[in-house]
């Protein structure tokens, strides 16, 4: 098992390589380089530059985004920029020309801890909620409650993540009703209250957030459940536990066990899920959370935040998968993991 | 439960009409979006000329109107014994034109949909943002279909080496941030959707060749491909003639997934206010608008285009389910 766990660790190390360099190819398909963007800004604001001050000035911001190579001022292949990006990275060196690092790790750590708040808490409410509904559907289909509930999940996983953090933000963040806050994780002055308080605050805070980051897992957890427990309960080995007079309650935990082996392998797809949610929910509730970082990195043109966070979220997704194939194997007998 | 069986029904797919007719409704929008709203005619004659503005407009911008006047007021000052007319489009309104005077006006009877912010009516916004919102969305899944049959079939047919590397790749694409870099291609393409097609279309196509390599691999050994093979038809042939015919049911399903998919992830793009339909007015950013002044009591503005994104997205689901059941 050992050995399974190494290889896989050691697969991962192509796969970030990967993705990095695909993401750094495309983000290098841009008409429009850094350099050029920020030369563009200087003219708008009114630079009285000359031709030939400007020609300067641009290589100099290109030598500065290391477009151009300092010695020989020849444009330097995307590759070679890789190259020197990964090695950067593989020394934590992250930060782009202008900032320093610490500040620059600050950023991120300020907006990770959030994310990881709201993801987890999410994941953990869609997973309490989700199974047992899923569950009950699978042992009941065809049954018409079952089709009732099952059309209207149906009619949910139509709606966006956009449209339904928007709706719960106009429905009962301050429109409509004003049941929970609009904003934000804290009220002001909650500082001065004590622990519990605070605590039931961010929890008011959080409420509508997390249904809004929820409600897409709960409906895919509830989908794959489903689906695979209905499979189970008219497999041959359901209806061999069943002529042996198993009882209802043995025979369900059974059927639920048969059940997880998708919803094991389904565990790795939620993290980018849950890294997508993000980016909707913290802009429509204002939360300074991963989401709304990339979303400032992207429209700042931050190269760097960008490829810290695909950079985060591959190794993230990547560890996510190896989680899933493990639970895979640790539920289902038939996959074993020596390999 | 232990003592009686699930009951398998098979029910025969239900032909739905709605389905059929949002279709041919959101279809037309895309192809035909300025023909159906517009403030320039769809057909007048200027001093005896006639020509056609709105259809002007399909391929690119209308020209601003006879002389110095705009065709609306043009169209008004007319003599009655002129010889000269003007035909309005069926929804005389475009998405760009304010009225000051109506600013956030809820619906009416003469204005339906009422007016946005700056006194744009949201019907015409709302029909003509069909556009930015599918087709760019439908070019995307085009790609990633390309891409996906090509590939799987590529892996389905040949099996050993390519057939590896294939799915290697598709392995590192499904753990690729689509979100993370679909934001930063739209911000650095801006107007431009190149960035946006092909996030779409990199994004998706594993799902594509996974169907359709999964499919070959049972198919490539039925007896009808082995008399092809027997008669000497070129793989080429064989894959295109023979073998793709009977993918079209899963492959249209994955297609009406990935659209699902794809309109979701175009309009939230545009709510962000990133990638080119923030400009040009897909209905992700007017929801945008609409979530910015709901406290002002303004409903309209968020309700229509949010049950445009929705219906789109839920004729998507619709298809794919009957595609599926087919």
């Amino acid at each position: 098992m050992l050995r399974w766990f190494l290889v896989r660790c050691a697969l991962m190390v192509p796969a970030i390589v990967g993705i990095t360099f695909l993401t750094f190819l495309l983000l290098d398909l841009a008409p429009v380089d850094r350099a050029r963007l920020e030369m563009l800004q200087a003219r708008e604001n009114g630079a009285p530059f000359q031709e030939h001050e400007r020609a300067v000035a641009l290589l100099r911001l290109q030598v500065r985004y290391g477009l151009v190579d300092a010695q020989t001022l020849q444009p330097l292949p995307v590759w070679t920029r890789y190259e020197r990006w990964a090695s950067n990275a593989l020394l934590l060196r992250l930060a782009g020309p202008d900032e320093d690092e610490a500040q620059f790790w600050r950023r991120l750590f300020d907006a990770v801890p959030v994310t990881l708040l709201l993801g987890l808490i999410s994941l953990l409410a869609a997973f309490v909620i989700g199974i047992p509904l899923g569950v009950w559907l699978g042992l009941h289909a065809g049954e018409r409650s079952e089709r009732a509930v099952s059309r209207l999940l149906f009619v949910l996983a139509g709606f966006p993540e956009v449209l339904i953090a928007t709706l719960l933000l106009i429905g009962f963040g301050g429109v409509w009703l004003r049941w929970f806050p609009a904003s934000g994780l804290h009220s002001d002055g909650i500082d001065e209250a004590s622990p519990v308080s605070q605590a039931l605050d961010l929890g008011w805070h959080l409420a509508l957030p997390v249904t809004a980051m929820a409600l897409p897992i709960l409906l895919m957890i509830v989908r794959f459940l489903r689906e695979s427990v209905s499979r189970a309960a008219v497999a041959p080995f359901a209806d061999n536990l069943r002529a042996w007079g198993l009882e209802d309650r043995l025979l369900r935990a059974r059927l639920l066990r048969a059940g997880l082996v998708p919803l094991a392998t389904m565990c790795g797809s939620l993290l980018p899920l849950v890294v997508a949610g993000s980016v909707v929910v913290e802009t429509v509730f204002s939360i300074e959370g991963i989401g709304r970082l990339a979303w400032r990195a992207v429209t700042s043109e931050d190269q760097a935040m960008v490829m810290t966070l695909v950079l985060l979220t591959s190794v993230a997704t990547l560890c996510s998968l190896v989680l899933s194939d493990f639970l895979q194997r640790l539920i289902d007998p038939r996959v074993r993991l020596t390999r | 439960m232990s003592d009686k069986e699930i009951p398998v029904k098979i029910t025969p797919p239900r032909k739905s009409r709605t389905t059929g007719m949002l279709l041919l409704l959101l279809l037309l929008l895309v192809a035909f979006g300025p023909l159906l709203a517009s403030e320039v005619p769809l057909v007048a004659r200027v001093d005896g000329q006639l020509c056609m503005p709105a259809v002007q407009e399909l391929f690119g911008s209308a020209p601003p109107g006879p002389g110095d006047l705009d065709w609306q007021s043009w169209a008004k000052s007319l003599p009655i014994s002129s010889h000269d007319f003007a035909w309005s489009t069926p929804w005389p309104h475009g998405p760009f034109a304010t009225d000051p005077k109506r600013l956030r006006a809820g619906p009416s009877l003469l204005y339906p949909l009422g007016q946005d912010d700056t006194g744009r009516d949201v019907l015409a916004r709302i029909l003509r943002g069909a556009r930015p919102s599918l087709l760019l969305c439908a070019v995307g899944v085009l790609l990633a279909a390309v891409l996906g049959v090509v590939l799987g079939g590529f892996a389905g047919l040949r099996r050993g080496l390519a057939d590896l590397l294939v799915m290697r790749l598709l392995e590192l694409f499904l753990c690729f941030p689509m979100v993370l870099v679909l934001m930063a291609l739209a911000a650095l393409f801006g107007n431009s959707s190149i960035g946006v097609v092909v996030v779409f279309g990199l994004s998706m196509w594993p799902s594509f060749a996974r169907i359709v390599r999964g499919e070959l691999l049972t198919l490539r050994e039925r007896d009808f491909v082995h008399a092809a093979r027997g008669l000497g038809l070129s793989e080429t042939r064989i894959l295109l003639a023979h073998l793709l015919p009977q993918l079209r049911g899963p492959i249209s399903t994955t297609a009406a997934f990935c659209m699902a998919q794809a309109v979701v992830a175009e309009s939230t793009l545009s709510f962000l206010g990133l990638g080119p339909g923030a400009q040009s007015g897909s209905w992700g950013s007017i929801l945008m608008q609409g979530k910015q002044s709901a406290h002002l009591g303004v409903w309209h503005l968020w309700l229509f285009p949010a049950l445009a994104i929705l219906s789109s997205v839920m004729l998507c689901h619709a298809l794919a389910e009957r595609h599926r059941t087919r």
